[in-house]
């Protein structure tokens, strides 16, 4: 238990270390994948909605302090993706990588959503900038961040089998 | 209450979700004073145990290396208060001989041994002079202390020394008080006594020289102290022990007398009595 906690605790340092310092080398139009969200997702599904909501609290608020952002905005929104992916435990739902991939983008997308609406009660912008948002950043990111969450899922389900065989 | 608690447990997910959502908009609400003080103390709740942990590791590794840093220091320092240590008691040592080079005489030449006889006592030793410094058979070795022996074989850069511990040396000796002459012997290498005649006047605490006589050694050279007179049974001689003066345990520098001409003349005039005989 403390190990399994240990575990999920380091990952998510050495995610959060990545995302701040290394992940702007591999960006790609100022895009850049999110490692936080995808840890997230492997939290949710691997452990359930409970740890996934203090998960998805903690790293939100880890990055609310890092980032000169508002604070909680992370958090938040954090916090109800990590319930929307621990929704998809995998003990309760055995769903094929591509459906885990299809939920991952919904995980972006609510994260992203949430994110801007705050960005939007707190600076009195226009609605305009949700509809923007999403497209313009969520998606592109949502999109990297999958393609390099597929590698490993390719590995697992292609390559690793065949390693095996 | 119990209700309550009960529903928690019950609803755990919902319940956690909604107090971390609540906890969020909490933060949201706040104004920006208040956002940045609750930012400051989580920062400092939060990452303190990091932080205080990485400066820990850190000063452990300026530790580490500092001690490294140390301990190499500490080496050399060690290593030159020892050259200096010991520069420190040869300057002594040569001082004290230099002090007996101006007192005797003699062309002394300056030598150090290099090499000793490997037993528990020290009959020869080799020293670095030797047919380049006009060494030959026979010279007296001697220190400020006193006599170590005599020089028994050359070599182009080194010498033998046969010292007063070998019990097949035989030096003339006299003590400087009564003039009471007998022959230095040694049956061990240890104890070193002397044969005079029952009447001599000797007692213990006397000075013994060199005679002069036997042509190797010039006379009035120390060779030791007594420290005891045994009287013994026999009617003709009694034993006077004595103490060396040189310490042939921590022999380093020594001088070679060259002898002058008149005993090196006696010597080969000797040299030449026994080939006649």
């Amino acid at each position: 238990m403390i190990g399994t906690f240990l575990k999920w605790f380091a990952g998510i340092g050495l995610c959060l270390i990545l995302q701040t310092t290394l992940m702007h080398v591999i960006a790609i139009a100022g895009i850049t994948p999110d490692l936080l969200i995808l840890v997230l997702f492997l939290m949710g599904v691997r452990n359930g909605v409970l740890p996934s909501i203090y998960a998805g609290f903690l790293i939100g608020l880890g990055q609310d302090l890092y980032t000169p952002a508002i604070l909680g905005q992370h958090a938040l929104a954090m916090t109800i993706t990590g319930s929307f992916v621990g929704l998809f435990h995998e003990r309760i739902i055995r769903t094929d990588p591509i459906i885990k991939l299809v939920i991952l983008l919904v995980a972006f997308i609510i994260h992203d959503s949430i994110f801007t609406i705050v960005t939007i009660v707190k600076t009195d912008a226009g609605g305009g900038l949700l509809v923007r948002e999403i497209f313009t950043r969520s998606l592109p990111r949502a999109l990297y961040s999958i393609a390099l969450a597929s590698l490993s899922y390719i590995y697992n389900y292609y390559v690793k089998p065949t390693l095996h065989r | 209450m119990q209700w309550i608690l009960q529903f928690i447990i019950r609803h755990r997910n919902i319940s956690s979700l909604f107090l971390t959502v609540m906890l969020s908009l909490w933060m949201l609400s706040s104004n920006p004073a208040r956002q940045q003080q609750i930012g400051r103390s989580l920062t400092l709740t939060l990452f303190f145990p990091f932080q205080y942990t990485f400066q820990l590791v850190t000063r452990i590794r300026n530790i580490f290396a500092e001690n490294r840093r140390l301990r190499a220091e500490l080496t050399e320092l060690r290593t030159t208060a020892s050259f200096l240590a010991e520069q420190a008691a040869e300057n002594g040592r040569l001082r004290e001989m230099l002090a007996l080079r101006d007192s005797v005489s003699y062309e002394l030449v300056a030598a150090r041994v290099i090499a000793r006889e490997p037993s528990y006592l020290y009959r020869s030793l080799v020293i670095n002079a030797g047919g380049n410094r006009d060494i030959v058979p026979n010279m007296p070795v001697v220190t400020h202390r006193g006599v170590v022996g005599k020089v028994i074989q050359i070599m182009p850069y080194i010498s033998l020394v046969q010292t007063l511990q070998d019990p097949s040396a035989r030096t003339s000796v006299m003590t400087s008080r009564s003039r009471s002459v007998g022959i230095l012997e040694t049956e061990d290498g240890g104890t070193f006594s002397i044969s005079h005649r029952r009447h001599a006047d000797v007692a213990p605490g006397d000075t013994v020289v060199t005679t002069g006589l036997g042509g190797i050694y010039p006379k009035g050279l120390l060779v030791g102290y007594v420290t005891k007179v045994e009287e013994g049974s026999d009617p003709l001689f009694k034993k006077t022990i004595l103490r060396l003066s040189v310490d042939f345990d921590h022999l380093e520098e020594l001088f070679v007398l060259k002898l002058s001409p008149q005993w090196r003349a006696l010597t080969r005039e000797i040299e030449s009595l026994e080939m006649g005989k």
